[in-house]
């Protein structure tokens, strides 16, 4: 069986490091070698001058011969060896030529100790030293070198060379023999040295090997390793460890572990540190280090001491990993875990306190969790409930959809305001509403539920409330209206008899009387007519038509009617001289007009004589119109600002000989506020009053058609023969509008009235193609003018197209069951416009117009 | 030429001078020391020399000058000699001294070391005569007399200058004493001479 020797372990490297070593013992020994060289030379000059300095001829003496000889033969034997030493280093030559000087060497000192056989101790000790090249063959030159110089001696002195009187030829066998046994031992000592010599070379290539995979593994290693000193300062890191602390090499041979250590943990540190030193195997422990921007870095640090052979400790090895990201995970998950215990803690108080029923249920539709409500809802205890199959508990005629609900979650996910009843435990029957979740992962049923019913109750009598005000609304509208006709007949009697009679009274005395008669009566009338409005915009009813308005034209129409009474109070009515014609507010005209009359009625009544009302208006901002009404009367104390607006509250006034209903602020108010408006109020007692109102800005009518023929390609003229068209509309600019839009079809004759029933007059007068009728009309509302044309056989056929701002279905559905036969939505389309015209205004040979009912029908429709 | 062939050419002839100057050196070394010492005219029988000769033993007697260095050898031999014949051989070690010379002319180490030696006698020879009677002109000059006074052996008792070791003189003496026979009664001396006086003939064939 073949086993692992140290030459199986050779590599080059080895081989180099055999080659230096074996280089460095030849250099050595031949530097010891030459040395000993000198030192023999001078040793053989003593013994010579100790031995026999001087030769003798009776009294007189000279200089021996020895010294002479061992001054020049020895200098000759060195000389050569040393040249060699100094010139060829390490060569074999060097070596074989210093072997054989060393042995003529052990000659001179023979000759020169006449012979001693201890001399002789010099060749074996010569060999020796020789063998200290660890080269056996330096033992060749030698050991001839020796065997040639005894033969040489034997012929001379063969007594004195083998040391007895008895020359044999075993004893020079005997010599050689004890040499030849020295070099026997002294080449197994080199051989053996070479093996042992190569053997350290392959174990130090293996260490450097090892040493250098060492290395490698220290300096890559994903985890900071170092080696720190006993004097605590680092020796070597790693550059894992280097990356982790942010300083180099150099600037960590300068520190200390301590250095770089939190302070928080310079005492566990350090107590460790004695640990090891104590004898410790190795320690392990979480700590901070400040990293050299100042950074903390949390690590695992683990060290142990590397002890020497006896014991002693050499250094220390630490290694760091980095768990800054494990802490900083650890740290949120354990603000985690507290976030989540509160979450769950929050949960059970909400679910223990939950009105609401929450509760799991497993696959098979048994209670698995419960929350309080679910033991309020159903009765039962808890211990009855969990496991507990829920449809149990589901009233029987309920049970079928439940299930089919059931099943249907598993499909769905889901299920939301889910409605069914429930036995109670004391037989109370529950309605509950129902939100569930059905989670395949968990297999169960999450679920939360409403006791429905209270609410049901509490739906059915508000219900039944609502029913009951919807009829006692319809009764109060019923008894409005009824009022209304009953109180306005009446008052038609009362007034009109009453002018008759102002015009008959003969004397003065009776027409003061009737007189206040008629103010009564008209004052009864406003009343009349401000609590219908206020209760029609109350009950939502108010019908407005919201059109571009003009807000000169109307605060002229407006001023204009107050001031008849502005003079008989000598009231000085101011209105813009010349105002802004372009600024336009969406609005019902006839409402914004009612508004401004209430607020200039209220300056001028509540002004002083000679005193001053003004009426202005301007933009407010780019979206508003703001129209002010400044007055010079008493002013408003601040503590009855908050009731100017309320009905029938007239702050006092009605102690005075002011006349008023107190509704004219309130219905103005609730006006503006239908119309997307505002009405606000500044004062000042004793100074005056501001009131002030905004409207939305609006564009002009024409803009508003420029701007749609500017962008719609339709029809621009009238079709056909001449024709006549009569416009109904209280509103100049759309009078002015259609007017413009007719004025380049010269086919068309158009007549137009503001009022219903000058309208009415002009139907019948003229019999007109086509009646266009807005619905506002400040005498009489405009269906009521569609309802005499239809009762009117004249006017009955004439086709009425309706022309408004508010055009809802109902209405529509209203105007057709009245007759009209089209309707146009302000702003006006000028291609429907011609269409609808064409469409409506022509005549058969007949002279009747072609479109009945159905075409009338139609064109509603559409 | 290039530079490691002119350092082979020098080294190589360094190599051959180093070969050479040893070789020369040596033959020198072995010149010298082969080249043995003048001898007088020996007498046959123990001559008047003013010391009493052993009755019943031999007598051996070694003429040395005191500040031989190569005579050293020749003590050590006699030690040799006298340390494996004890008490079977009368030994004196006569010292040379002129009259003329210093008092411790002949009290040098060697004298000590020859005190030393048991059953030798250590006397002074002043101005030579004892030397001159027994014809000896070479330090290391050894008499071997029979009880008798009959001359046994006459020569020296290393086998060259100064070189310690058995030898054909010690061998015949110890020979002479044990068997009253040797192979050789004669052998070269090897020392400084005793005398300046001229140096005569001497045999190129060692004595037998």
């Amino acid at each position: 069986m073949k086993t692992a020797t140290d030459h199986d372990f050779s590599s080059p490297r080895a081989d180099e490091l055999f080659d230096q070593h074996r280089y460095q013992t030849y250099l050595r020994t031949d530097r010891l070698f030459g040395r000993l060289m000198i030192v023999q030379w001078v040793a053989g000059i003593a013994a010579a001058v100790f031995i026999a300095p001087r030769t003798w001829v009776g009294q007189t003496s000279h200089v021996h011969i020895h010294v002479w000889g061992a001054i020049f033969i020895g200098a000759a034997i060195s000389a050569f060896p040393l040249w060699m030493i100094r010139t060829a280093p390490g060569s074999a030559v060097t070596r074989y030529v210093v072997a054989a000087a060393q042995m003529l060497m052990s000659a001179l000192l023979i000759d020169l100790t006449g012979g001693r056989i201890e001399t002789h101790f010099h060749v074996f000790g010569s060999l020796v030293i020789l063998s200290f090249y660890r080269d056996w063959r330096v033992l060749v030159p030698a050991t001839i070198v020796v065997g040639l110089d005894h033969f040489i001696r034997g012929v001379y002195w063969p007594y004195s060379v083998y040391g007895v009187l008895t020359a044999s030829p075993w004893r020079s066998l005997e010599h050689a023999g004890w040499v030849v046994f020295e070099d026997i031992f002294l080449v197994i000592s080199c051989l053996r040295s070479v093996r042992e010599m190569r053997s350290i070379a392959n174990r130090t290539a293996a260490l450097e090997a090892s040493e250098q995979n060492f290395r490698q593994i220290f300096e890559e290693a994903p985890i900071g390793m170092a080696v720190v000193g006993l004097d605590e300062h680092f020796n070597r890191t790693n550059a894992a460890f280097r990356e982790m602390i942010g300083y180099s090499e150099e600037e960590l041979a300068e520190r200390t572990p301590l250095d770089v250590t939190y302070p928080g943990d310079l005492a566990l540190s350090k107590e460790l540190v004695q640990a090891l030193l104590n004898g410790a195997a190795r320690s392990c422990i979480e700590k901070r280090y400040v990293r050299k921007n100042g950074e903390v870095l949390w690590a695992t640090r683990t060290g142990c001491v590397i002890r020497d052979e006896t014991g002693q400790p050499q250094h220390f090895l630490i290694m760091v990993e980095d768990i800054s990201d494990r802490k900083a995970a650890e740290e949120a998950l354990s603000e985690n875990k507290l976030e989540l215990e509160a979450a769950l803690k929050e949960n059970e108080l909400i679910m223990d306190n939950s009105l609401d029923v929450i509760c799991t249920v497993d696959e098979g539709g048994r209670f698995l969790t419960i929350n309080a409500a679910c033991i309020q809802l159903w009765g039962y205890t808890p211990d009855e409930l969990i496991g507990r199959p829920y449809i149990d508990m589901v009233h029987p005629e309920d049970r079928a959809k439940t299930e089919e609900v059931a099943q249907n979650i598993r499909l769905s996910g889901h299920v939301t305001d889910f409605v069914n009843r429930y036995v109670r435990k004391d037989g109370a029957i529950v309605d509950v509403l129902w939100a569930a979740t059905w989670s395949e992962a968990d297999k169960k049923h999450f679920c939360v539920a409403h006791d429905m019913t209270e609410r049901a109750r509490i739906e059915k009598a508000l219900r039944e409330a609502k029913e009951e005000a919807d009829r006692a609304n319809r009764a109060k509208s019923e008894f409005l209206s009824r009022m209304s006709h009953e109180l306005r007949t009446p008052l038609n009697a009362i007034l009109g008899f009453g002018q008759l009679l102002e015009k008959q009274s003969p004397t003065e005395t009776h027409r003061t009387r009737v007189r206040h008669i008629i103010v009564a009566g008209r004052h009864l009338l406003d009343l009349i007519n401000e609590i219908l409005d206020i209760s029609r915009i109350e009950a939502g009813r108010l019908q407005l038509s919201l059109e571009p308005v003009c807000v000169a034209d109307a605060i002229r129409e407006a001023v204009e009617l107050m001031r008849p009474l502005a003079t008989e109070r000598e009231t000085k009515l101011s209105a813009p001289a010349r105002p802004d014609e372009d600024i336009y507010v969406m609005a019902d005209r006839q409402r914004f007009k009612q508004v401004l009359l209430n607020l200039l009625t209220n300056a001028v009544k509540y002004t002083p004589n000679e005193g001053e009302v003004t009426i202005s208006f301007e933009t407010a901002g780019d979206k508003n119109t703001r129209i002010v009404i400044t007055d010079t009367g008493p002013g408003i104390p601040s503590e009855k600002m908050s009731r100017l607006f309320t009905p029938f509250d007239r702050l006092g006034a009605e102690q005075s000989k002011v006349e008023g209903t107190g509704l004219g602020l309130a219905l103005s108010q609730r006006l503006l506020h239908a119309m997307h408006g505002s009405i606000g109020v500044d004062s000042t007692p004793g100074q005056g009053s501001t009131f002030w109102v905004e409207l939305p800005c609006a564009k002009s009518p024409l803009e508003c058609i420029a701007s749609r023929n500017g962008n719609a390609a339709g029809q621009t003229h009238i079709s056909g023969g001449e024709r006549t068209i009569l416009y109904i509309e209280d509103n100049l600019s759309n009078l002015t509008l259609v007017e413009q839009i007719l004025a380049d079809q010269p086919q068309v004759t158009l007549i137009t009235a503001m009022q219903g029933r000058l309208a009415l007059d002009l139907a019948r007068q003229h019999v007109p193609d086509l009646i266009l009728l807005d619905l506002h009309l400040p005498d009489m509302p405009g269906w009521e003018v569609l309802s005499e044309l239809q009762r009117d056989d004249v006017t009955r056929d004439i086709p009425v197209v309706i022309i408004s701002a508010d055009a809802t279905s109902r209405q529509i559905q209203r105007l057709r069951a009245a007759g009209a036969r089209a309707y146009l939505t302000k702003p006006i389309d000028v291609g429907e416009f011609f269409r609808v015209i064409e469409a409506t205004g022509v005549r058969n040979g007949n002279g009747e117009f072609a479109a009945g009912r159905s075409e009338n029908t139609r064109l509603l429709q559409s | 030429m290039h530079t490691r062939t002119k350092y082979i050419l020098v080294t190589s002839f360094f190599a051959v001078a180093w070969v050479a100057s040893i070789a020369g050196g040596f033959a020198v070394f072995v010149r010298y020391d082969s080249k043995p010492g003048a001898v007088g005219a020996v007498p046959r029988n123990w001559p008047d020399l003013r010391l009493e000769r052993a009755q019943n033993r031999p007598t051996l007697v070694m003429v040395v000058h005191p500040r031989c260095p190569c005579t050293r050898a020749s003590i050590g031999e006699l030690a040799q000699i006298m340390a494996r014949q004890q008490g079977k051989l009368c030994a004196y070690v006569l010292f040379i001294k002129p009259s003329k010379s210093d008092t411790d002319w002949d009290e040098t180490p060697l004298w000590r070391s020859a005190k030393k030696i048991p059953g030798v006698t250590v006397l002074s020879d002043v101005d030579e005569m004892a030397a001159n009677r027994l014809g000896a002109e070479t330090s290391g000059h050894t008499f071997l007399f029979a009880a008798d006074g009959r001359l046994l052996f006459s020569g020296g008792i290393t086998e060259s200058r100064g070189h310690a070791g058995d030898n054909a003189g010690g061998s015949a003496i110890l020979s002479l004493v044990n068997n009253n026979r040797a192979d050789r009664n004669q052998t070269f001396v090897f020392g400084c001479a005793l005398a300046d006086r001229p140096v005569p003939e001497q045999p190129s064939k060692r004595p037998q």
